[in-house]
This record gives structure tokens, sequence and C-alpha cells, in this order.
């Protein structure tokens, strides 16, 4: 944060602006003349599309379809309809295009050449299909370059949400919405990108209800903007309850075994013999009888002993009793009680306890408490929070055990608690720690939504619960046997609390401001229609970003209003109605830069505030943007330079850095399956989470501090928090939040390939896939990604049962031809991170169970190795381990710039980066070269270059 | 003149009104004494699932060597045994466009080809329901229904799209989520008066050409790429205004009644999905639309099965428990879809005859398995199109998907001579 910025200048002037307009909204016509002139200027600059050499194929390969194929597909003979002698080897159009694909399809699937024929030698066929494959993408590529010209785009969903919160400060849910991003495959095609973004009536119809959501939230924030609120609960208030239910259960233990010796007794009485006589036939136990007692003369029944028949919380039709019997097979579980019972600081606070009883009917019955929730009141008006709690650990607690997990939901439906935060406790019971986690609420926040639960982190697994329960009951059976009761108590709770924020006066969101003068309730006497008229105005100006507002349009919202008020519609809701159709209407859905056809113009200061903040925000321009861009300043670069500073030091610009590095990296994949805490229990939830974060606040202090993009490659430090340290074992790092943490030399962390999540996301939660993570090192960190897997191709199943290793396997796979054009790149890669395993934990060793056709493991067909993470990139350098495999990959600064800056371009512009932008990236990647790749030099010179002042 | 001025717009409607026939009084409430002067013929009706990532190609096919009805039914078709004469399996068929191996919806009802629009990179064109709704939606409360239970393309392996449906642009169409939303959708009954009803609608039309109005200025700047995005919008405005016209016409036809109660929300998986199928036979019998799709979920169908394997790697299964997987989420699905058809089979027509009679089920995918887009998994049931039934049809390899959807079209009498790339109809799918 430290003013690190200032270093960015001097402006290259390379990429030096356009002479732009100065004048601002205010001057549209005149703005328009001089757009048209510098749009001359601009058009002719562009005339020379860059057109593409990579769709070319090599004419070498001609003598490879003239053995092979012309003798049935040439000039003579044209089986099939198919001619290719006559084919060119420029990939220039869509014709061309789809009869290359043709041939690798059916090369790719084996079809041809036909049985019968000679086969393609196999290391021609496979040079041969990595080139026609690669020259297929690059064709795509440039046979659907937009050659610069954007197109126009809505708000994608979280543009439209950010926008709402800048314009309102409302909060919504966006997730009705449909989903923005259309590509199939691998391929990257940003949410921002214009010609992907739909528009269709269902959509329309869900704006405007999403619009009344947002203004019934913003007005209730405003209503209540100095309306204080907070709950307080000490720990210790449950433990009446506890000692009650606990007396109860140790009653009902002992009642239950008076009535189970009574029912015993009375079987064995000899009026009751026949009926004993046809029970023995079953097999009849204890529990048989009692559940029987009703046919046993003289039995006493259950009511006697003080069971209710039937009790809610179990199963219907269980008599209570059963209640107690489980209450007695969990019986070692009594000293439990009785130690808990006797732990001090019970009349000030509470103790978390094991979770072994997780699921029913044990939980039920289980006294203790091994999570604690508070709940925001339904009535509490929606609006920022925060949740406090103190805490302390027992001096029973080990490391392990001092951390905490905070999130959102309260079920039986242990899948639907997911912790949002992970907290280490430091405080000790003579000087407990109090803890703040900032929350929102929302006016459509339901009970669930304003429920927020404490729990000891990796006590439960929120995907598989079983499995946690067994992990805890073995850790309690272990402490059993040690102290003789269970489990120690080592985190205890004094009080929780909620309590809401008020906002400060000068945070009135604009729009909320350009209603000032009107009433949002029914109480107040409706406003005058010019009153209304004025505020309707002022709101749509607010909300069209400089789309100019027709007076028909006001009409036309005064005319709507009035309607809804005839309806029966009381002000209020009237007004909502109405504002609601503003917020669904073109101009602001819209992200307009009118021009018309065939020519280019550099942006109006407005055009450039908005695709400035909409770049490094992901919303609507705030005031000093729109006063710039009003003076005409905007666009002077050393103004501009300050504002991209201005806006990457606001903590909005995590509306550019989660979505785009979301996105860029894929990172999508992790939520596509699920880790076996099985295989992995020390991947819990609060690690896993930690894990998740460490990309974006490695990529968000990178930004920060305008580090070197390189540090992505290799670095000497990570940026992580105490959680995700003790899994990386790192020593001696404190505190919950994420800070930069120096590495001793031989660490494999440091750089995106040796983080957990990133590593994680090459696998499938139980296993690691070599070719998932060989891919993506290609497509992102070397900027060399393999075309798209191909249709139809034969799977290798005779492999199945083999007991193989990976590198065994792969040797096989590269017998063919298909799967070696690619495969032969991908996968010495995904082998060099071998040592890495599916949560991203070093290992040594692994190893492969062989099943059988049915499913079964096959005995015998085990095997172990060790990891050899040796290999080759393709026509590359070798390397013996992962550590020599990073500093190759270290080297390629430049391949990973230039990926960088084409994403940037795609995103930042909406539109896909096509050959005509290679100029750009080689400034972009220069520039930034020139600065050791500090991040920010990129931005800076994309926000610089043409591109990013014309439409 | 703008086009789009609200003038002409209620004029393109006005001229399209024709399109928009009175509700058939045979349907709905009206269905018991309607009956007896009843002499029209039961109408048409479609219903397209698709199942995204494939099936298991071992265990779902017949097999090649036994054409025809006498044909083992294999372990992945088996819980359609007592349907097995109603329904026929078609192979060799595919759409030579497609290159998506992730992509098991995007194209499969359009046949289209991805890169046909130059400087583009995605184009698509009508899809098949799409055809037959513009016919048989006519006449009815709702011109067709999508619902929507998969969420793209690695959790269920659809592929770019809203639904399965793309309309006469190429353009995705939306579809309901949720058994909640569509229940809504088909059977909520307004209470208000017919009068304040038309008050409303009037007002809603207001609100069309009041965001029309909004952006007046800014289409005329707009150049010819961007007009176009606008005008995606503006097409939005004028189908909820052909709603709305339709809605005005049925104001004094109650929503149809349903015996369903109202489904429970966050309903995921196979429960979904039975409910789901529920609905699209409650909408057919209320004769509340005649054309209905359904994009199935897979990620939460497996989760709901106990099934803890990923969709995508389910889908490139080797023998093993993710080939038992893909085996046990063939054999639910046609648990489910056995159901469909019983129930279609169980309910009856006005004239007494099945519905099952006079609709077409299609149950599919334009992924085989894995990344494979030929031989797409196609199997046809209903007595809707006039097809031969219960046979195992092998047709020559690389048949056009769309020459199957010509023929069930034209069998149900669609006014259409060719879709996508169709050569043809399948001669001998006809009955």
């Amino acid at each position: 944060m430290e003013g690190q910025s200032k270093e960015s200048k001097p402006f290259n002037h390379q990429a030096a602006l356009l002479p732009v307009s100065k004048s601002g909204r205010r001057n549209f016509r005149f703005t328009t003349l001089t757009m048209l002139l510098a749009a001359c200027v601009l058009a002719t600059g562009e005339s020379e599309a860059a057109t593409d050499a990579k769709a070319n194929l090599d004419a070498r390969h001609r003598a490879l379809l003239q053995k092979n194929c012309e003798g049935c597909h040439g000039a003579e003979k044209q089986k099939g309809k198919f001619r290719l002698d006559d084919l060119s080897f420029s990939l220039s159009d869509n014709s061309t295009a789809d009869r290359w694909q043709k041939i690798l399809n059916v090369l790719n699937a084996g079809e041809m050449p036909p049985e019968e024929k000679k086969p393609i030698p196999a290391a021609q066929k496979t040079e041969f299909l990595d080139e026609l494959s690669n020259t297929l993408v690059a064709a795509r590529r440039s046979l659907s370059d937009q050659r610069g010209v954007i197109t126009m785009r809505r708000l994608n969903r979280r543009e439209y949400a950010n926008t709402l919160r800048t314009l309102l400060g409302a909060d919504i849910h966006v997730s009705e919405l449909p989903g923005d991003t259309m590509a199939p495959g691998p391929e990257v095609v940003f949410d921002t990108v214009g010609s992907n973004l739909f528009m269709s009536s269902n959509q329309i119809e869900q704006y405007l209800s999403l619009a009344k959501d947002a203004l019934e939230d913003a007005f209730e924030r405003h209503a209540s903007r100095s309306i204080e609120k907070k709950l307080h609960v000490e720990a210790e208030e449950s433990l009446a309850g506890i000692q009650k239910e606990i007396a109860s259960q140790f009653d009902g233990y002992k009642q239950f075994h008076r009535w189970s010796k009574a029912v015993a007794e009375a079987a064995a009485k000899p009026e009751n013999q026949p009926i004993a006589a046809e029970f023995a036939k079953k097999k009849a136990d204890d529990a048989f009888l009692r559940k029987n007692w009703e046919k046993i003369s003289g039995a006493p029944s259950p009511e006697e002993f003080g069971f209710e028949r039937k009790r809610e919380l179990l199963n219907s039709g269980a008599v209570a009793a059963e209640r107690a019997e489980v209450f007695d097979k969990n019986s070692r579980f009594h000293p439990y009680y009785n130690a808990y019972l006797a732990m001090p600081k019970l009349d000030t606070g509470s103790y978390f306890t094991a979770p072994v009883f997780l699921g029913a009917p044990n939980s039920i019955i289980f006294a203790l408490k091994s999570r604690y929730y508070i709940s925001i009141p339904q009535n509490w008006p929606a609006g920022d929070y925060v949740v406090r709690f103190r805490v302390a650990a027992t001096e029973n607690a080990t490391p392990e055990d001092r951390f905490l997990e905070v999130g959102i939901g309260r079920s039986f439906q242990t899948a639907e608690w997911m912790a949002t935060s992970t907290h280490h406790v430091d405080g000790t019971m003579e000087s407990p720690q109090v803890f703040e986690v900032p929350v929102s609420i929302r006016k459509t926040s339901d009970a669930n939504d304003r429920t927020f639960f404490i729990r000891q982190k990796g006590a439960y697994y929120r995907h598989e619960p079983s499995t946690a329960k067994q992990r805890n009951q073995e850790k309690f059976d272990a402490a059993l046997k040690r102290n003789g009761f269970g489990l120690e108590f080592p985190l205890w709770l004094d009080w929780m609390e909620v309590e809401r924020k008020v906002p400060s006066e000068r945070e009135i969101p604009p729009g909320i401001k350009a209603l000032n003068d009107i009433f949002f309730d029914e109480k107040s006497a409706p406003p005058t229609e010019e009153i209304l008229r004025d505020a309707l105005g002022r709101f749509a100006k607010e909300a069209f970003r400089g789309t100019p507002v027709r007076p028909a349009y006001i009409d036309r919202l005064v005319g709507m209003y009035r309607g809804y008020r005839a309806e029966g519609k009381l002000h209020g809701a009237a007004l909502k109605e109405t504002l609601a159709i503003v917020l669904s209407s073109p101009p602001f859905l819209y992200l307009a830069e009118p021009v018309s056809d065939g020519i280019r113009r550099p942006l109006t200061q407005q055009e450039l505030a908005t695709r400035l903040s909409y770049f490094l925000w992901g919303t609507a321009p705030d005031a000093s943007l729109q006063n710039l861009a009003e003076q005409g300043a905007l666009s002077k670069p050393e103004v501009l330079l300050v504002e991209t500073d201005r806006l990457l030091n606001d903590e909005r610009s995590l509306g550019f850095l989660r979505p785009f590095f979301q996105q860029w990296l894929v990172l999508d994949r992790l939520d596509f399956f699920k880790f076996s805490r099985k295989l992995f229990p020390d991947f819990d939830d609060g690690t896993e989470l930690a894990a998740r974060k460490e990309i974006f606040e490695t990529l968000s202090h990178l930004l920060r501090t305008n580090a070197s993009l390189s540090d992505l490659l290799k670095s000497d430090y990570v940026v992580v928090n105490n959680v995700l340290a003790e899994y990386y074992g790192i020593p001696g790092v404190k505190g919950d939040h994420f800070q930069k943490v120096p590495l001793p030399s031989d660490s494999p962390r440091g750089g995106l390939i040796g983080m957990a999540a990133i590593l994680a996301m090459g696998g499938n939660g139980e296993h690691t896939s070599p070719v998932e993570r060989g891919a993506w090192v290609l497509r992102k960190l070397l900027n060399d990604p393999p075309p798209p897997a191909p249709p139809n191709i034969p799977q290798l199943n005779r492999l199945a049962e083999k007991v193989l290793t990976p590198r065994e396997r792969v040797l096989a796979h590269q017998e063919e031809p298909q799967c070696a054009s690619c495969h032969r790149k991908i996968d010495p890669v995904g082998f060099g991170l071998e040592n890495f395993d599916a949560v991203g934990q070093w290992r040594t060793e692994d190893h492969y169970q062989a099943m059988s056709t049915t499913g079964k493991p096959i005995p015998k067909a085990f095997k172990t190795w060790s990891i050899n993470p040796a290999g080759a990139l393709h026509k590359g350098p070798a390397f013996r381990d992962f550590f020599e495999l990073r500093d190759i990959l270290a080297s390629r600064s430049n391949s990973f710039a230039r990926g960088f800056s084409s994403a940037l371009i795609q995103y930042a512009l909406g539109r896909p980066c096509g050959f005509s932008d290679e100029p750009l990236l080689d400034a972009m990647v220069e520039q930034a070269s020139g600065k050791t790749f500090a991040v920010r030099e990129f931005i800076y010179a994309l926000v610089s270059s043409k591109e990013f002042h014309s439409k | 003149m703008n086009a789009n001025s609200p003038l002409n717009r209620r004029h393109f409607l006005r001229s399209s009104a024709a399109l928009i026939a009175l509700p058939a009084l045979e349907s709905l409430g009206f269905r018991r004494f309607a009956a007896a002067a009843q002499t029209k013929a039961p109408p048409k009706r479609f219903i397209f699932l698709n199942f995204g990532w494939g099936v298991t190609q071992e265990t779902w096919f017949p097999e090649l060597n036994q054409p025809g009805v006498d044909y083992t039914l294999p372990l992945g078709l088996a819980p359609l045994e007592r349907h097995k004469a109603d329904f026929t399996v078609i192979q060799g068929l595919a759409n030579k466009f497609s290159m998506d191996g992730h992509s098991g919806s995007t194209f499969w009802l359009t046949g289209a080809n991805r890169y046909a629009e130059p400087g583009q990179n995605f184009h698509n064109s009508i899809s098949a329901d799409q055809v037959a709704a513009e016919q048989l939606g006519r006449e009815t409360r709702f011109t067709s229904i999508q619902l929507n239970g998969g969420q793209g393309i690695e959790a269920d392996g659809h592929g770019p799209g809203l639904s399965l449906a793309w309309d006469l642009r190429g353009k995705p169409i939306g579809g309901h989520n949720s058994p909640l939303e569509t229940f809504h959708r088909l059977f909520s009954n307004d209470k208000t008066s017919p009068e304040k009803q038309k008050a409303l609608l009037a007002q809603k039309r207001s609100l069309l050409d009041t965001v029309m109005e909004s952006s007046a200025d800014l289409h005329r700047g707009l150049c010819k790429t961007d007009k176009a995005k606008l005008d995606e919008y503006f097409q939005g405005v004028r189908e909820i205004e052909t709603r709305l016209s339709k809605e005005e016409q049925w104001i004094n036809v109650p929503m149809a009644k349903t015996p369903l109660v109202e489904p429970k929300p966050e309903l995921a998986g196979k429960e979904e999905i039975q409910l789901m199928y529920d609905l699209m036979v409650a909408a057919i019998q209320t004769d509340s639309t005649r054309v209905l799709s359904y994009r199935l979920p897979t990620a939460s169908f497996l989760k709901s099965l106990d099934i803890p394997v990923i969709a995508h790697e389910m889908s490139h299964y080797s023998p093993g428990p993710k080939m038992e997987a893909s085996q046990t989420r063939d054999a639910a699905h046609c648990n489910l879809l056995a159901g469909l058809l019983d129930r279609l089979k169980a309910t009856k027509e006005t004239d007494g005859s099945r519905l099952f009679d006079h609709s077409t089920v299609v149950f599919g995918s334009n992924l085989r398995v894995a990344h494979t887009l030929e031989n797409c998994p196609t199997l046809i049931a209903g007595g809707g199109a006039g097809i031969r039934l219960g046979h195992n049809l092998v047709l020559p390899k690389g048949t056009p998907l769309c020459n199957a959807w010509l023929t069930i079209l034209q069998g149900s009498g669609i006014q259409v001579e060719r879709h996508g790339d169709s050569t043809g109809v399948i001669k001998s799918l006809q009955a």
C-alpha cells in the first residue's frame, strides 16, 4: 500500500494516447464531431490488420497426404466425395478449415487410412497431427478474430450486482440470473466478452424483479441507517439446560434399567411360559422383550417408569425408552458428562465439546455443545453487522485444537454448513481473546442466512460428515483410554454478540442521494409531480452512466408511477416499481459506446471513465472519476495513471482481481469435486478454505505491492495464514490474516505451482492427474495451450486391469499417434509435479490398485513405487526433479507475461484477443519487462494503449 | 420511422395476432363439458430430454448385429423392459459439425456449425423443439416450456446454453430451474379479477414502452453489431408482449388445475427429475403447452444416487468404480424414463386414447461417451409422430441427427422442409 504505485512512472510514451476531445458529456454534440475526425485517423491506422502465419500448414506435409491419402481422395478418385489434392494449405476461410477438421477427425478416430491400407508411420502421423491440430486452433482463432471491434455488452451478473451496490448500497442475490460464460472447453472466454453475453425475455423479467429486491434492500438500509442494534449472549446461559438434561438422562438411565429388569422378571414368571417359548424361537433378548412388553402379562408399561410412549425427536413410533437405550449403549460417555460438569468457569462460560455424537439419534441425546450459534433477529434491518465472540484455549489445548471455524447457517444437514473463516485462539483462560467477523445481512436473508456458528476446526467435514464422525470417535476413544473420560475440553467460550454497524452520513450512495427530497415510506405524503419528475430524472442520469436521458422517457416513468398508484399501490411501492424500470432499461444494463458503422473512434471521457472503472472495479465509476471525465482531464496520461493507481489501491479492486484470476486460472474447477477427507484428514474444511484464499491473497499482495508477475512462477516467500502455514510446515506464523512469510531456499512452496489449491485442481480429490496438471501449466504458465481434447478418440480400456505406474501408462499412450501428438508435451510436466499429492502435500511415494471389470480391487495387483519426477519439456530442457522443473518455468517469464497480457486484453476490452492484437501484446510485455514484470506495469500499458481508448 | 416505436410494435403484434389463436375450449377446465362436442383429434406433443454426459456405451446400446424388433435389451435399458415395444433406439446418428467434446446439448437439437459466422467464435440456430412450438404453441397458454436442471459444462456436460432451446436467431432461451418455479409458472392461479388483470396487463405494456423509450436515441447511434446486441433486448421485449397478448386472450380462462401439490423448494437430482416429469405430464394433460424440453442434471443426479464420482470423470470411465457409476446412472435414468412413459400411458385424452399415443418423447444426448460425438444415444418413444416403435434401428454411420428431428417433426404434422443439416427424413423410422 505504502505509495508503491508512485514508482510506476515514467509513463511509457510508446503507447501514447491519441488526441481526445477534452469535452465531457456536457458538450455531447461537439464531442461527436471531434470524434468523427479522430475516427478517420484511427480507421486508416487500423486497416492493415495482422494476418496469422500460424494458420498455414507447412508444405512439407503434402508428401504425407500424397503418399497415404490421395490414392483414394485425389484428382482421379474421390472416395466419400472427399478430395484433398486441391486443398489449400492456407486455412484462410471456414470451408477450408472445415475440410481440414474432417481430416483431423478421421485420423484421430483411426478411421483413415482404412484397415486394408498401409497405416501412416507413427512418428510421421504424430508430427502431422500435432501440427494440424495446432494450425486448426490458430485458424479458428484467426477466422473468429473480431479485428479489434468491441461488441457492445450488457453488464454481466457480478457487474450488475456490483453496480447496484455502488448506485444504491444494496446487496442482492443474483444467482437467479443465468450464468454468463458460454464458452465450451478449456479456452477461457471471460464474462466481459460482449458477443457472448445474451439477453432473453426471461432475463428482462428477472432484472425487474431483482431491481425491486435491490430497492427494497437499499431503502431499508437507508431508512435504518442510524439504527443501532446489539445482541449479547453469555455462554453460561446454556448451563442450566445442560445440567437439567444430563440429570434427566442419568435418571432415565437408572429408570430404564429398572423397567428393563421388571419386564424380564415378568417374562420369567410361570404364567408367561407359553409366550416366552414363542419368544425363545426368535432369540429374544432384553431389547426384544422390552419391545414386546405388552404381550407379557404383568409387565409394567414404560410410562410407569417415567418414559413417554413417543417422543417427537425420535423416529416416529419409537418408544421413548429407546432414548434411554441409546443412552445405555453409550454409557461409556457418562464419565464425559461428569468430567464436563467438573470443569472450572462453567459459571461464566461454556466449552466446545467433542462432536462425537454427530448424526441421529446420538446427537439428539447429547447434552453438551460442540458448536454455538447466534442469530440476527429477522426483524432487524438489512445492513452491515459484526459477529463477535470471546474465547480462550485451556491448558489442555494442543496446537491443532486451537483453531475455530465460523460460518453461516443452522441446519441438521451438515452438508450445508460451510466455514467462511478460521481463527487461531491465542487467548488464555486468564486473558481470553475477542474475535470479530464482519457480515452483511440482506433484506431477503432468511433465518438460516442470519445464523452464525462457531465450531472447532476439523470437527466437521462439509461433504463427508460420516468420515468426520468416525475420526472424532477414534480421537475420543483414544482419549478415553488415556484419561478415563474422553476428549479434553480445549476451548472455552465466554460470550457471543452481534452488532449492527451504523454507516457514516457521507456513505449515502449516489442513487439514493439523487432521490433526496422524496420519501420512501408510506407514512409521508407523496411528492408533487414536479418533485417526482426531477428526482426520477436525477436517478436515471445517475443510473445511465452518461447515456443521455430522454425527456420523453421521464414522462413515461411519471406515467408509470401514476399507473401504479391507480392500481392501488401506495407511494413507496409505486416508486420502487418505477425505479425498477430504470434499472431494467438498456442504458443501465448495457455499456454503450455508440459509433457508426465502419468507424473507429476514441472514447469520450465519460466512456473512458466507465471502461476503466468496470475494468479495475467491476462497477460504475465513482464521483471522482466522473468529475475528472466532466473536466475532460481523465484521458491525460498522467491523470489516467494516477487514477489507475487510485482504483487499484482501493479495496474495490477486488472486483477485478477475483473475477479475472478466477476465470483466467480456471479456478472454478475446485468446485467440481470434493476432497476425500478419508484419505486426507488434514485437508479439512478450514484448510481447504485457507488454501483457496491463498491464491487470491497472493495475487492481492502482488497487486498491492506492485511485485513481479514472475513471483507467480517462483518466489522466496508465500502469503499464508496460520492455518496454511501449519499445513505447509512453516513454523512461527501467527495470526489469522494472510501475510508474507519468507521461505527457506529448499522449500517447494512459492509460486502458483507450489500452492495446495492449484495442485489440488490437478486431481480429483483422491488422485492426482498429471495430465490435468501438465495441461494447466502449458495453458497458463507457458502460454502454449494444447489443442482442445479431440472428439471421437478411442479409449485405452485395455490398460484398465494392468498394474502400471502412471509413467508406464503414459508410455502406452504414446504408442498411439493421436494421443502422443499432445501428450508428449503435457505429460512430462505433469510427472514433474507428482511429488505433490491430490491435496498438494509433498510425497515421495505413490501406489496403485488395479480394479477388475466389476470394479473390485484385484488381489496382488497392488503396486507401490517411488516417485520419479525426472523428465524433459517436449523439444526442451531436461529436469531431474520438481525444483529443476520450477526453475525452467521460472525462466519463461516472457511466455507467462504474454499469456497474462492476452487475458488482460480480453478481460478489459470485452472481446477475444486476436492476432491483430500482437502489437499491443508486444508493447505490454516490453513495457513490463523493463520493470521486471511489475504487475501494475501491464495494466498501465493496457489502459494507456490506443485500443483501450477506442471504440 | 423507428421500427421499435410502440405503434409499430403493436402493429407487428396485430399482424401476428392471427398466430395467437383463441384458447381451445376442449382444454383445461372446459374439458369435461366440451368433450361431448369434441370431434377434433387430440393434439400432438413433444418432450425432449437430454442427459449431458452421454451413456455407458458398452451396456446402453443394443447389439448392432441385432437390428429390428428381435433384439436383446441391453443392461442400460433394462428398466424399460415393459415399454420395449413402444420405443425405438436409433443408432448411427450424429451432428456432423459438432466438435466440442464437452457439449452434450448445445447443438443437439440444432445441428448448427459453431463456426458458421466469420468473425465470431460461436454460432447456433433454431432448435427442433422451437420449430415444433412455432406451430403447436399457438393454441396453448404457453408456447413451449423449457426446464433446466443442468448448470453447463463441467458439472452436467451440456455445454453452452440456458436450456435445450435456441430461438429463431440462434440465441439461447432460458428455462425454469426448479420444480417449484415450474409449478408456479404452470399452475399458480391469479386471484385478481379479469378487469383488474386487464389493467395490470396494460400497465405492463406501458412498462415495455418505457424501457424501449429509454434507448431510442441510443439505438439510432449504434453500429450494426451493437444494434444486433440491443436488438436481443428488444426481441425480449417483443416476446414479453406476445406473452402478454396471449395472457390477455386467456384472461377468462382460469389457470389449469393440477392434482399435483406445490413442490418443495431445493429438490435436487433424482427427486427433481421425478417431479419435473410429473409436471411435464400435468402440463400436457391440462394442455397448458404441447412442447417441453428438459436439460437433465448430472452432478446433482449422481449426488442423489450416492455416487461419489465427478460427472465429467465418469464420462471418461474405465472398468471400475467410474464405469459402475456410469451404469448406475444409466439405469436410474431409464427407471425415471420408464415412469414417465407409464404416466403418459395411464393418462387419457378426452377421446379415451392415451397421452402416449399423441406424444413423442426423445431421450438422448449429443455426446455418446467421453468426447465421442458420433452414434449419439437416441431413444424415441410415443405414438405422436407415427414412427416405427419397438426397433433397434441401425442406420449408416453419420446419418444426420437432424434427419431424425425432421422425421418426427413432419410425422407430427409440423410444416417443415428441412432442419439444421438434415438431408431428408429417415424412411426406415416411419411406421
